[in-house]
């Protein structure tokens, strides 16, 4: 097991995920934005009623959100840069409560890209970053990106024990 | 509640964390984890038990105590949450654009 101080960048090391589908930039940019309610899990939900239907405003403060059976909306992001057809990015808004965070501070980050790889071929990359915002405490002192007991430090810090 | 959830709140918890964090040097006893914490040791034994029954950490008999250790494995299947969690909504993403993809191409 490493006990070395590890640095921000090693602590904040993104999830990365990509995939290539069979359509031109433009349009998976737009089904995966305008038309994100016909193909977002319904299991990947933080509000307390079924989810009816999920959206993404698409503009820069535009809110991401998720309509549910009891009619109260479920908020669990907003738009922080707005590049179609080929990047956005989202402050992902959820606490590791699993609750709504007002705060973007507090906010990890979704950015994600969409690059043309040959004729209707495009790659989806999605960069999910700065889990360690979300360690930080709300009345506490502000914590340092490296300070233990951050969300995003105990993730990083165990995938690195679990590689030694 | 799920194995998952479990480990999700596991880590929601500020005191359970710092323990964690505690305990990156290595194997404690419930008394070393307790020192500087202004809870009881009974109250830490609590969060203890929350993160074991997450599997976060483990613990083994020393003599007449118990160390606790990190489980490096349960630390594994935390990060790869995220994976899982992007990945199938990326996968559900291909299956939905491709799915239509002669209907409304628009290049």
């Amino acid at each position: 097991m490493t006990t070395t101080a590890m640095t921000d960048s090693e602590i904040d090391r993104p999830v990365r995920q990509s995939i290539t589908v069979r359509a031109s930039v433009e349009r998976a940019f737009r089904v995966f934005t305008a038309e994100f309610d016909s193909w977002w899990p319904r299991s990947h939900h933080i509000g307390t009623s079924p989810m009816t239907k999920s959206i993404i405003e698409g503009r820069v403060g535009g809110r991401c959100y998720s309509e549910q059976e009891s009619g109260e909306d479920c908020p669990w992001g907003s738009v922080l840069a707005w590049d179609p057809p080929h990047r956005f990015v989202i402050a992902w808004q959820i606490t590791p409560e699993w609750k709504y965070q007002p705060d973007l501070a507090k906010s990890s980050e979704v950015e994600v890209t969409f690059t043309s790889v040959g004729e209707k071929q495009t790659r989806v990359d999605l960069v999910h970053s700065h889990f360690s915002r979300h360690g930080e405490g709300g009345d506490k002192m502000r914590e340092g990106v490296g300070a233990p007991g951050g969300w995003g430090t105990l993730l990083e810090t165990y995938a690195s024990v679990v590689n030694s | 509640m799920t194995y998952r959830d479990n480990q999700l709140d596991a880590i929601g918890d500020k005191t359970r964390r710092a323990i964690l964090a505690r305990l990156r040097k290595g194997p404690l006893p419930v008394v070393e984890i307790a020192r500087g914490f202004s809870m009881s040791r009974p109250a830490i034994s609590k969060h203890l038990a929350v993160l074991k029954k997450a599997k976060l950490v483990t613990d083994t008999p020393d003599g007449n105590r118990r160390l606790y250790q990190l489980n490096p494995e349960g630390f594994e299947s935390l990060r790869a949450f995220f994976d899982e969690y992007w990945g199938t909504a990326l996968v559900a993403f291909r299956a939905r654009i491709e799915q239509s993809a002669d209907e409304d191409d628009d290049t």
